[in-house]
Formats: C-alpha cells, structure tokens, sequence
C-alpha cells in the first residue's frame, strides 16, 4: 500500500492523508450499509419480544435481554444445540467429502490421460448448468428406494463422488498451474500417481483447497432445501431447520428467538473463514524454478 | 561400471505430427554426450524418451543390452536435472534430497548418510534446512544435481541446466559438471544449445536437426570435419563464412573471378555452383601468408582484447566476411585489407550442403 501512495506522482501524494481519509468515511459508510441487517438483528434479538414491532424501528434497544437466547436455544423439544451439532457434522463430513473427492477427479482431469477425458470434461462442466431442482426429484426416488430418507447419507454421501463441477473445474485450475516438470521430477524420482496427487500436488494446493472447503463448509451449513426434503424428525434436524420452526410452529411466530437463533448461527461460518483464510495466501508452487 | 545407452531407430510421432523420424545413436560407457541442434528440434523430447517420462513411438532403447521402452522412468536407474530446477517449493533442500530414497523406501539412516554425502560433495551443507525460494540460482541449480546424484543412478541427464544462469556462474557450474563426471565417470547426456558448452564439456556432440542426428562425433571432429554445411555453421563461433565459388578446374575453385587453390581433387564440370566455408579464425589480413582470398573494406572493428573480430566486405562479389585476428591489431573500419587464408583449412560444400572431402 505504502508504495503505491509512492509511485502515484502529482495530486495523490500531495493529499496523501485527506485522500485517505475520504477513502476510509467511505468504505466505513458503505460497510455499515452492508452489516446494518446483522445489527438490527442482533438488537431485535436483545430487546424484549413486545418491543420488536412496536413503532420504533431503531437500532438501540430501550432494555437489553438474553430472554430470547434462553428462550430459542431450549425452546424447542430438542435443544438448539443438538441442531448445531447435527450441522456441524454433515457439514464437516460433507465438506471433507467435497475437498476430496473433487481434488482426485480435479487431478485425473489435469494430470492424467485417459480416453475421452476431454468428453467426459465437457459433460462434467455441462452439470453445472443443472440446476438443483431438476435432479432433485430422480434424488429422491433413488435415496427412497434405497431406505436412506431421514437419514445424513443423503446429505453426505453424494459429496464423495465429486458431484459439485465448480469445485472441480476450480482445481483442474488450479492444478494446470503448477509446473509439469515437478511431475515430471518426482516421477524420475519413483512417485506413482497417487504419491503425485499426495505429496505434491495436495500440499501446493492450499490456497485451492482452502477455497473449496470454505464454500463447501458455507453452502452445506446454510442448505435448507436438502435437509428439508430428506429429514423430517426433529431430532436430525439441522440448523436451519431448526429455525424455521419458530415460524410456523404454532402460527404464533417467535421472531426475536428467530433472530437470536439465526444469529448464533452464523458464528460457525465466521470461525471457519477465520481459520482457514490464512491458507489463502498467494501460492508457492513456482518458487522452486528458475526466474 | 559405466553403462550403454543405444538407439536404435527410435521415433517419437504426437499424432500425425512428426517429431523424431528415427534416430540411431550410440552412446558409449562412461561418456559424456552433449546433444545440441537449434531450438525445437527434439532435444528435449530425445532426452525424456531415454528418461522415460516420453513414451517412444517407435524403435527400441537399450541400456546396457536390454530393450526398456517399456520400462518405467523410476526403474531405468536415470537421474535427471530439469530446464527449470522442478525444485519441490514445499519441501526444504534436505527434503527435496531424500524425497526419491524415501519414495524407494531406504531406511531413515540411509538416506541421511547419503543426503549429507550429496550436500557434502556440492557444498550445499549449510542450505540443506532451507526451502528452494530462500536460494541463488546458483544455489538451486546446485539442489537439483545434488537430488540427481544421491540416488547414485547409472546414467545422469541434463537438459539446459546452465541456461538461466549468468555468464560468471555458466562457466563456473560447467567445470563443476565437468569436475564431476570425471569423478563418478558415470554415462551422461547434456543437451544445450550453447555450442561453447558442447565444446567444452562433451567427448561426443550429437548435433541434431529437425529431429535427425547430423553428426555424432569428438568436438574437435566436428570441428575440423564437419559433414555439411549445417553442422559446419553450428559448430564454432563466430560462425564460419560461407561464400559462393564455382569450379575452375580440377583442383581449383573461382571465387569472384579469382581462381582458389583448394589442395583437393575437385568433380563436377567446370562452372559447378559451390560453397566454401572458411572459419573467422583461418583468414589473416596483408602479410600473412597462404592464399589470397582478395581485398575487402573493413566496415567493423570489434575489439575483444585477447583478438579483434572485423567484419570486412570484399571488393569484389560484396560478401561481407568475419575475420578474427589474434591479439590487438590497429584495424579501423573503412580500412582497406587483403584477406587470405589456408585452402588447407577451408571447406567445401555441394549444392545441398554435403561436404566434399577427399
Ligand atoms: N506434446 C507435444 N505435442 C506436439 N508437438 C510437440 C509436443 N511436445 C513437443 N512437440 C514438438 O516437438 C518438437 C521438439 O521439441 P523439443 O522440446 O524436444 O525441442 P528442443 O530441441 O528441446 O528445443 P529447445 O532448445 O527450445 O528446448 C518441437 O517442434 C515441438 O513443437
Ligand atoms: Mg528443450
């Protein structure tokens, strides 16, 4: 940053800190705009639960109380926190299965040869353009008559056989990016395939696989549809399931235990991007060649 | 000890596409081969089917006596150095060094005898903690030989090792191959379109085009002999001149009306279209003695110290011919010289470039 400020000759090193300073009201201004909806949900979560529709939309409760949180998390017949530990496990599962699974199709499709590899390219990329909705129903049917409906496998199992093109199309990528001649170096020095994939390819993918496993993580986690088509007991329910039963439980709606819910919810998806973000660093897989 | 690698009609097709027609070559126990031919025409590709890592489409490869076309690049005992390092970047020095014993499952006290033994020998002892990023060139260039050699294969292959490398260190890596090859006297193949490499470092250069071996020999062969026009432009530097003659008579050729004695017995009918080739180093200017080839402008001085390069335009005929002269001469361009040579030394060349030779 410190070096563009210096190398941009003329008006922007003269203002240097008035430029700054309007950049950053503006950025400030334009963040607000974007997390104002996570704020005002997390003042209806706090305030009590008369208060959320009563005329005074502002973002400051006049009482802050935890009611909602108590009330959200132990309200159902099953505990919110069974929930939480039922997502978490698909989604870990799910994702494992995601990052995977595509990265061994991904690595077929960029490093191997086999016949027709560049048909079977197109028809994996031509399933991206399926949308969800028309493979949901034959899903179904098949999971049916396999006697999987409410249960996980339906939710986990088809992540470990590579359904999702964008994460593979991602990292033939990706993969295409890292020097042939360091396939070609560890083959001279005795690597089967396999050994390739593992020990060079996986670790030089980090940045790749880090993005992947985010998203897979983020989209599994916040999935209704799926859960809501194969589960139906509430003891399996995932989190998203769970809040929907403050809607339409009993007609009367429990909105600020909906908010407070929702809110917690989102803290797994935080804590996953914190922790794997630092795997997105720029790549090194070309720091061993020459230039 | 030292091991046989024969060629024997080896071809490489991509598809339709034609890249090695059939090469027959023997490279003997203990030599160091240097492949060289301009950009494109197949030495990598030769290099990686003796490797390995290329299948062959036609012919068979023989190392010490058996055909291993099919034989898999890790099980042919062949250790290779890269065109651009292929250094493992997540993998520290000492790490990239044992990767391949531990990949043949050698004990852990094996490999690290054998890894500092490489280290030891390519003084990279002190780098073996860091990761490739943290290293020179020089450095790196140094990692990926060591990584060839703790394998102790029987045949070591370099691809254009040296070429990203500056001058200074060019020189210095090259007497350290050199050094090296003596020392272990294993069979080596080095490719390299640095002639100057091939020249120095090789017993035996295969000069190669367009997928085709022109001429295998000793540098100084290929020098002295060359078989064609194309080899003799390849080998030598400053590249030889080649100017156009026609016979004159049986032992004589004309070159701008002025009749060369060529010291050979000359065939064809008197007016034969052909080419002389004489290196820069064979012509003297003025005083010298031998035959005159005929007054020429200079119209460029180089002076390089230990010789001065002119590049001088004949009079006649208007060829321009590089002239090297030992030591600092006084020449300045516009000067007017008379350039003359040792028929003994210069080369003829048929219409499709074959050379004549007695
Ligand atoms: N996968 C491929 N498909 C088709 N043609 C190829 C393929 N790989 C190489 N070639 C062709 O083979 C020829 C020889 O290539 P090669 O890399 O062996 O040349 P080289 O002599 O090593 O050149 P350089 O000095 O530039 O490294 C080139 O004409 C190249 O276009
Ligand atoms: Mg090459």
């Amino acid at each position: 940053m410190t070096d563009a400020v210096h190398e941009v000759p003329g008006r922007a090193s003269t203002h240097p800190r008035l430029t700054g300073t309007v950049r950053h009201v503006l950025l400030i201004a334009i963040s607000f705009v974007m997390i104002y909806p996570i704020l005002w949900m997390l003042s209806g979560s706090l305030r009590p639960a008369d208060e959320l529709f009563g005329g005074d939309a502002g973002l400051m409760p006049s009482q802050v109380t935890l009611q909602a949180y108590s009330d959200g998390w132990f309200g159902l017949q099953v505990t919110f926190g069974r929930f939480f530990a039922n997502s978490l496990i698909i989604a870990v599962l799910a994702t494992v299965g995601n990052v995977l699974a595509a990265s061994l199709v991904a690595f077929a499709f960029a490093r191997l040869k086999f016949s027709g590899q560049k048909f079977w390219f197109a028809l994996m990329l031509g399933t991206l353009m399926l949308p969800y909705h028309v493979t949901l129903i034959p899903q179904y049917v098949m999971f049916r008559s396999l006697g999987w409906v409410n249960t996980w496998w339906p939710l986990i199992l088809p992540k470990y056989f590579a359904v999702d093109a964008f994460f593979i199309f991602l990292m033939v990528q990706f993969f295409r990016g890292i020097p042939r001649e360091l396939d070609d170096a560890a083959r001279m020095d005795g690597c089967s395939p396999w050994r390739i994939y593992r020990k060079i390819i996986l670790p030089l993918s980090m940045p790749v696989l880090a993005t992947a496993a985010i998203f897979s993580f983020i989209w599994t986690w916040e999935d209704f549809f799926g859960p809501l088509i194969y589960i139906s007991e509430m003891s399996q329910y995932t989190v998203q399931l769970g809040l929907r039963s403050f809607i339409d439980s009993s007609g009367t709606s429990s909105w600020n235990e909906l908010f407070a819910m929702s809110l917690l919810s989102l803290v797994p998806i935080f804590l996953i991007f914190l922790f794997f973000q630092r795997l997105l660093i720029e790549g090194i897989a070309t720091t061993g060649m020459k230039r | 000890m030292a091991t046989t690698i024969q060629l024997n009609k080896i071809e490489k097709r991509y598809e339709a596409h034609i890249v090695i027609p059939g090469i027959d070559l023997e490279i003997k126990p203990g030599a160091f081969t240097v492949f060289v031919g301009p950009s494109g025409c197949g030495k990598s590709t030769l290099l990686r089917m003796i490797a390995g890592l290329e299948s062959i489409s036609g012919g068979e490869l023989m190392i010490d006596g058996v055909r291993v076309n099919d034989v898999a690049a890790a099980k042919r005992g062949i250790a290779m150095v890269f065109q651009s390092y292929a250094l493992y970047p997540h993998m520290s020095v000492y790490k990239n060094l044992a990767f391949g014993l531990e990949t043949a499952g050698y004990k852990r006290d094996e490999i690290d005898r054998r890894v500092r033994a490489a280290a030891e020998t390519l003084q990279i002892k002190d780098y073996l903690p860091r990761k490739p990023k943290a290293l020179s060139g020089g450095q790196r260039q140094r990692v990926a030989i060591g990584r060839s050699i703790v394998r102790d294969p029987k045949i070591f292959l370099f691809d254009e090792p040296l070429s990203n490398l500056d001058a200074e260190l060019r020189v210095q890596m090259r007497v350290e191959i050199t050094k090296l090859h003596e020392r272990l006297g294993n069979t080596m193949i080095y490719v390299t379109h640095d002639q100057v490499e091939a020249m120095t470092m090789a017993d035996q250069i295969v000069v190669l085009r367009a997928g085709q071996v022109m001429q295998a020999g000793s540098p100084l062969e290929l020098y002295n002999a060359p078989v064609d026009q194309f080899v003799a432009g390849f080998i030598g530097s400053p590249k030889m001149n080649f100017v156009p003659v026609q016979i004159a008579d049986a032992t004589g050729v004309l070159l701008d009306g002025q009749r060369i004695e060529t010291g050979q017995v000359l065939e064809g009918p008197v007016g034969t279209p052909l080419t002389m080739g004489i290196r820069p180093e064979h012509i003297s200017v003025s005083d010298g003695t031998g035959q005159a080839i005929g007054e020429a402008r200079v119209e460029l001085v180089e002076h390089l110290g230990v010789s001065t390069v002119l590049h001088a335009r004949l009079a006649v005929g208007a060829e321009t011919l590089i002239v090297v002269l030992p030591g600092q001469q006084p020449c300045r361009s516009g000067d007017v010289v008379s350039l003359r040579t040792d028929p003994g030394l210069c080369h003829l060349f048929a219409a499709d470039g074959r050379a004549l030779r007695n």
